[in-house]
């Protein structure tokens, strides 16, 4: 019905004009053009059919009483069937071209969004949660499509009121004139009850979220309570916010409930006039007995487009709002920008960072000069506190981000002059928190995979780690399906899967920012085992949070607020003092199998 | 019976009748039933109004044909039509706001006895049941049945007595008039059964592409950094155009169903039909104009039901299968008893496992003949692969589930003869995820004692190392954890989790720490605060830090559900080949 949606539209900050929405919505509509020309004609004539119905019984009512002939009844019997068929029938079109429109809008737009997105950096990422953007893909594309309903709902109701208008207005204005009044009042109630329903709607959603709430909290943190033995008191905080939730939904639901009789009654009124305004007419022979029942027939069809009217202006611009933030979504620039196509093969890995100053989208600067230059097959570990700059030059390395001075060369190659999917193919990343798909361990592991071949190597690195127990250690071994987000494996063995990645995808360059979860001392050699692997066939940056991967590093460059103060291998760092052998303290000390806490 | 092992029992509880969703939804709404008195009666009294503005204007026909005839004059039917279409506003108001009290209160009702019946549900319950899926209930489908009942059970009862008035009525005006809406009535009925039989499997098929779709989409967003990291930007594109396409493909299947929609061209056959009978009629002088006006408006009646059948059955039938699901959870068994009359000694804390074999429900064992033996004030390190039956075994020790095979003892008592209060008091469990209550951090600690003064729980913070962090909060002991963006890291929780175990100074305690970050940077005083809270009483630690691990009195390593070594770190070293190759360094 459309009369108590959109109680959520939220306004958004404006970066198009109306006219350019409008504009660029209607761009979308225009590849269906014929579609639309045709749906057009259609709401005309379901708006003329709706007329048609009371006018004919009108005539039908005269005709009858005049020469009341078997002939007759029966013509006027094929003419409003054929009237009411032809009205069912076009809506029955309407209605399926209606749903092709709005899915084909909605696709189309979803699929644009979608890849516009793809192809954006990550400091988009970083600037809208993931949640808000799967919002505009799925949900704004939708109500963008359904502007298209809204639209042709209200405008084929007034075709057919505008009409009956013209029409009953020829018979008899004053009538006319009674009926008209009749429609401002319609219109300002359904506008009232639209506004006192949003008001109590939302109230009783905030009353129902604190009641989920504290479910949610219940069910989370049962084990605490039952450990404790606290039901009685939990208890308690959840009855009080029921009985609340419940007094405050039965507001809302006694305004809901008036709506409808209060309109059914407006309508009885209306409706009594005529009967006694037109009785009047007719009996004078003013009007005939047919027009009289024309107008009583006509009535309820100027109500329904009243209250529409009154959500009509809401939901369009609820419909812009979405097609704005789809559009902005669109419309965002990248700032990683290559200057050239060139596909590197067969990458060393000599890596050279050259004055490079970084900071991430106005915020402070993370680099501010920074050098550095890595040999074709070493082993770097990055350390140093949280902030320090450690992911930053990880991150530009991968070209995740643009930086703003300097330069990084790849064996001599400016990385802005590489065909960026070229040269991220010849890139190993492994993340803080290793990310999988749905799916099975060896769709993960080869979900890069360029053929067959890899799929038989996979098979054979996957045994060599820790004599592949790991594997045992899964109900399906490789087939295995890992869960949304890979949750249904442990962290460690999501650790081993994204590194398996690796040693499939043989990389020239290797980047890990390895995870801080603590993982057994079982998985953890495994791990140890492919990370050695991997180290041994590749340049490798490591961000390294472990004990074992600093040890394993040729060099361990120490950085401070995005300089280099200190580097070299773990023994002489160590023995240096100064910056590492803190960092040594705070972060890695613990992790030895000697260590015990002081005063222990 | 059932109702006796229940953990948790509200002392005046009425219990409904929980053999099928039916039923038990009746026996809620039994104790509204004056509510449905008001519904039915408006509903009719709505139905029987609405019928009142054709048979008056019929009136109004035959007094301007035929001034004579009628009892009324027009403007006698004019106050009539007023007076009985307010009164209508009014009886309907009834029957809308009956079903919403209704509603309303089967919601409320239903809720709290599923919110009972969670609370008072055993830990082995809880540990298998997903927490997202029990929400889903206790908010969506405790939503669906408040919807069944309004608008959905409102439309139903609205539209039956819509479908009833013309069959009363119209027999008034020519016996042979009932047959058209006779004949209405029975198409509409046959057509939308076709119809929703129609569209039910094609709604679960747009549910379901819509899910893979919105999956795929957020993992792709989620995982980014993957996709981007292995350029595989363009076949996650061509994934979602798939995905898109095929979502939109049974869309638009499932528009065309409800594009062609029976009951509608039903209701032009009956107008047409309805108009035809009664002119027949009309011109073998059988009824007069005014009777043909009324008959025609009782024909028109049959609109509200077929526009209201588009949705007020698909929304019964949601509710009820809302209420089968909220159903099954409350019936969903208790499997644990209280054992009130069992052992109730002090606990000293000697632990034995003794042929101990578990599995879960409908799956292979995941411990297996585990034995060892641990003596009072010990510490014990449980070291394995993940799912090796680390979090199981500890959870064997407090009766969160129950053995299948062999025996755990503490003090010598089987835990299955140990009073559950009693057992529970003594040990504290300390698990993965540290939960914390939207509560001041004082209220936190003190859960399990709330009794305890300012003195105390500040003692406790400290022996767990947690007033470092606790006094760098501007409202200290008071702040509200949750609010204003106060979050706690995990090392934080775990010191707060410390701290309510100092308070309550139990004989055993199971500290299940392997979700901790290795760099943590205040990692000395959360082992300090372990090793403090170890002190005195018999632990068990399920770690993945080598040195707890090393130092631990007993170390058990498990390895597919079996004990693979059992021994202090010396005994293992010389004893263990796998351990000797990852302890050794």
């Amino acid at each position: 019905m459309g009369f108590f949606g959109n109680l959520d539209s939220e306004s958004y900050d404006r970066k198009y004009t109306d006219k350019q929405l409008v504009q660029r919505m209607l761009a979308y509509f225009k590849a269906y053009l014929s579609r639309l020309v045709f749906l057009v004609f259609l709401i005309l004539l379901i708006g003329a059919t709706g007329a048609a119905g009371p006018v004919l019984l009108g005539w039908g009512v005269d005709l009858v009483r005049d020469d009341p002939s078997t002939a007759t009844v029966f013509r006027l019997f094929g003419v409003i069937l054929t009237a009411n068929i032809i009205s069912w029938a076009a809506n029955w079109l309407r209605r399926r071209i209606t749903v092709r429109l709005v899915a084909d809008v909605a696709l189309r737009l979803r699929q644009e969004a979608f890849s516009a997105v793809m192809h954006h950096d990550l400091a988009f990422f970083d600037e809208q949660s993931s949640g808000k953007i799967q919002t505009r893909i799925t949900s704004d594309t939708e109500e963008f499509g359904k502007v298209v309903v809204l639209v042709t709902d209200t405008f084929g109701q007034m075709v057919q009121a505008l009409i009956l208008v013209v029409i009953l207005f020829t018979i008899d204005w004053k009538l006319t004139g009674v009926l008209l009044i009749f429609l401002p009042v319609v219109f300002y109630a359904a506008t009232g009850f639209r506004n006192a329903a949003r008001y109590v709607t939302r109230n009783g959603m905030r009353a129902m979220a604190n009641v989920n709430a504290s479910i949610k909290e219940t069910v989370s943190g049962i084990a605490v309570a039952k450990n404790f033995r606290q039901e009685a008191e939990i208890y308690k905080v959840f009855e009080t916010a029921n009985t609340t939730s419940y007094t405050v939904n039965i507001r809302r639901g006694f305004v809901l409930s008036m709506v409808f009789p209060t309109l059914n009654a407006l309508t009885g009124v209306a409706t009594a006039l005529l009967v006694y305004g037109g009785g009047l007419s007719a009996a004078a022979g003013a009007i005939s007995s047919g027009a009289w029942y024309l107008f009583i027939q006509s009535m309820g069809r100027f109500f329904d487009p009243m209250i529409n009217l009154s959500a009509f202006w809401t939901q369009i611009q609820g419909g812009l709002s979405a097609a704005e933030r789809v559009f902005a979504l669109i419309d965002a620039t990248s700032t990683v920008t290559q200057n050239g196509d060139r596909r590197p093969a067969g990458l060393k890995g000599e890596i050279e960072f050259t004055n490079i100053k970084f900071q991430y989208s106005d915020r402070q600067q993370v680099l501010r000069d920074f050098n550095l230059h890595i040999r074709p097959g070493e082993t770097v570990a990055l350390v140093g506190h949280t902030g320090a700059g450690k992911s930053s030059i990880a991150k530009l390395l991968a070209r995740f981000y643009e930086y703003q001075e300097g330069q990084i060369k790849i064996d001599g190659n400016d990385i802005r002059d590489l065909n960026l999917s070229a040269y991220r193919s010849q890139l190993g990343i492994v993340s803080q928190q290793p990310f999988l798909f749905a799916g099975t361990i060896a769709e993960n592991i080869c979900y890069a995979c360029p053929g067959d071949s890899a799929k038989a190597m996979m098979e054979q690195i996957a045994r060599q780690i820790g004599e592949g127990e790991w594997l045992d250690a899964l109900p399906d071994g490789l087939d295995t399906m890992v869960g949304e987000r890979g949750g249904w494996l442990s962290m460690g063995q999501r650790q081993l899967v994204s590194l398996m990645r690796v040693l499939v995808q043989q990389p020239a360059v290797f980047i890990l920012d390895e995870a801080t979860a603590s993982v057994d001392p079982f998985t953890e050699f495994q791990i140890q085992q492919a990370l050695k692997l991997i180290l041994e066939r590749t340049t490798s940056i490591l961000i390294a949070h472990r004990l074992s991967t600093v040890k394993a590093a040729d060099r361990i460059i120490v950085l401070e607020n995005g300089s280099i103060i200190q580097e070299g291998s773990h023994d002489q760092l160590l023995a240096q003092g100064g910056h590492y052998a803190t960092l040594y303290d705070t972060y890695f000390r613990h992790q030895s199998i000697d260590y015990r806490p002081e005063g222990v | 019976m059932e109702l006796s092992s229940a953990e948790f029992i509200l002392a005046k509880q009425k219990i409904p009748n929980r053999t099928g969703p039916v039923r038990w939804i009746l026996s809620h709404a039994g104790r509204y039933w004056y509510l449905f008195v008001m519904m039915t009666a408006g509903a009719f009294g709505n139905a029987a109004l609405a019928a009142a503005v054709p048979v008056l204007s019929g009136m109004a026909f035959n007094l301007i044909q035929n001034k004579a005839t009628q009892a009324f004059s027009l403007g006698w039917i004019a106050v009539l039509l007023i007076g009985s279409q307010i009164l209508r506003g009014v009886v309907q108001f009834g029957r809308n706001f009956g079903a919403e009290l209704i509603a309303q209160r089967i919601e409320r009702d239903i809720r709290e006895e599923l919110y009972v019946s969670l609370i008072g549900k055993s830990m082995t319950f809880h540990n298998l049941q997903p927490v997202g899926d029990t929400m889903a209930r206790a908010t969506n489908d405790v939503r669906e049945v408040n919807f069944m009942f309004s608008p959905g059970v409102n439309l139903v009862i609205g539209s039956a007595n819509f479908l009833i008035m013309p069959l009363i009525f119209a027999p008034g005006y020519h016996p042979s008039l009932i047959l058209v809406p006779a004949l209405f009535i029975i198409f509409y009925f046959i057509s939308l059964v076709q119809y929703l039989w129609e569209l039910n499997p094609i709604t679960t098929q747009v549910r379901s592409a819509f899910g893979v779709m919105s999956t795929r989409l957020s993992e792709a967003l989620d995982g980014i950094e993957t996709v981007k990291g292995l350029a595989q930007e363009i076949s996650e594109i061509n994934r979602f155009r798939e995905n898109s396409n095929r979502f939109r493909a049974v869309l638009v299947k499932e528009g065309d169903v409800e594009a062609r929609f029976v009951p509608m061209l039903l209701l032009a056959f009956a107008e047409a039909g309805g108009l035809l009978h009664a002119l027949l009629l009309y011109q073998q002088n059988a009824i007069d104009i005014g009777a043909v006006v009324s008959y025609f408006g009782l024909i028109q009646m049959f609109a509200f039901p077929t526009f209201a059948s588009l949705w007020a059955y698909s929304q019964v039938s949601l509710g009820l299968s809302g209420a089968r699901r909220v159903l099954e959870l409350i019936n969903r068994e208790n499997n644990l008893d209280q054992n009130s009359r069992g052992y109730a000694g002090a606990i000293k804390g000697e632990i034995e496992f003794r042929n101990v074999t578990f599995a879960y429900p409908n799956s292979s064992p995941t411990l297996v003949d585990v034995s060892f033996m641990v003596k009072p004030g010990q510490t014990v390190a449980i070291v394995g692969q993940t799912g090796a039956g680390k979090t199981t075994l500890v959870k064997l020790v407090n009766r969160t589930y129950d053995v299948q095979s062999g025996q755990v003892l503490v003090d010598g008592v089987d835990v299955r003869d140990w009073n559950l209060e009693k057992l529970r008091t003594g040990i504290s469990m300390i698990e993965q995820d540290i939960f914390l209550f939207s509560r001041s951090v004082a209220e936190n600690i003190a859960f399990g004692k709330p009794n305890a003064d300012k003195a105390e729980i500040e003692l406790a913070a400290q022996a767990a190392q947690a007033t470092e962090f606790i006094d760098t909060f501007k409202d200290g002991y008071e702040t509200v954890i949750g609010d204003r963006g106060v979050t706690l890291s995990g090392g934080q929780r775990q010191r707060v989790a410390l701290a309510r175990a100092f308070l309550t100074n139990p004989a055993i305690l199971i500290l299940d720490d392997s979700t901790s970050a290795i760099d943590s940077g205040t990692e000395d005083k959360i082992q300090r605060a372990i090793y403090s809270a170890a002190r005195g009483r018999t632990t068990f630690l399920i770690t993945h830090r080598i040195s707890q691990i090393r130092w631990a009195d007993v170390i058990v390593v498990l390895r597919k559900g079996r004990v693979a070594a059992v021994g202090n770190h010396t005994d293992l070293l010389a004893s263990s080949e796998a351990y000797r190759r990852i302890f050794s360094e």
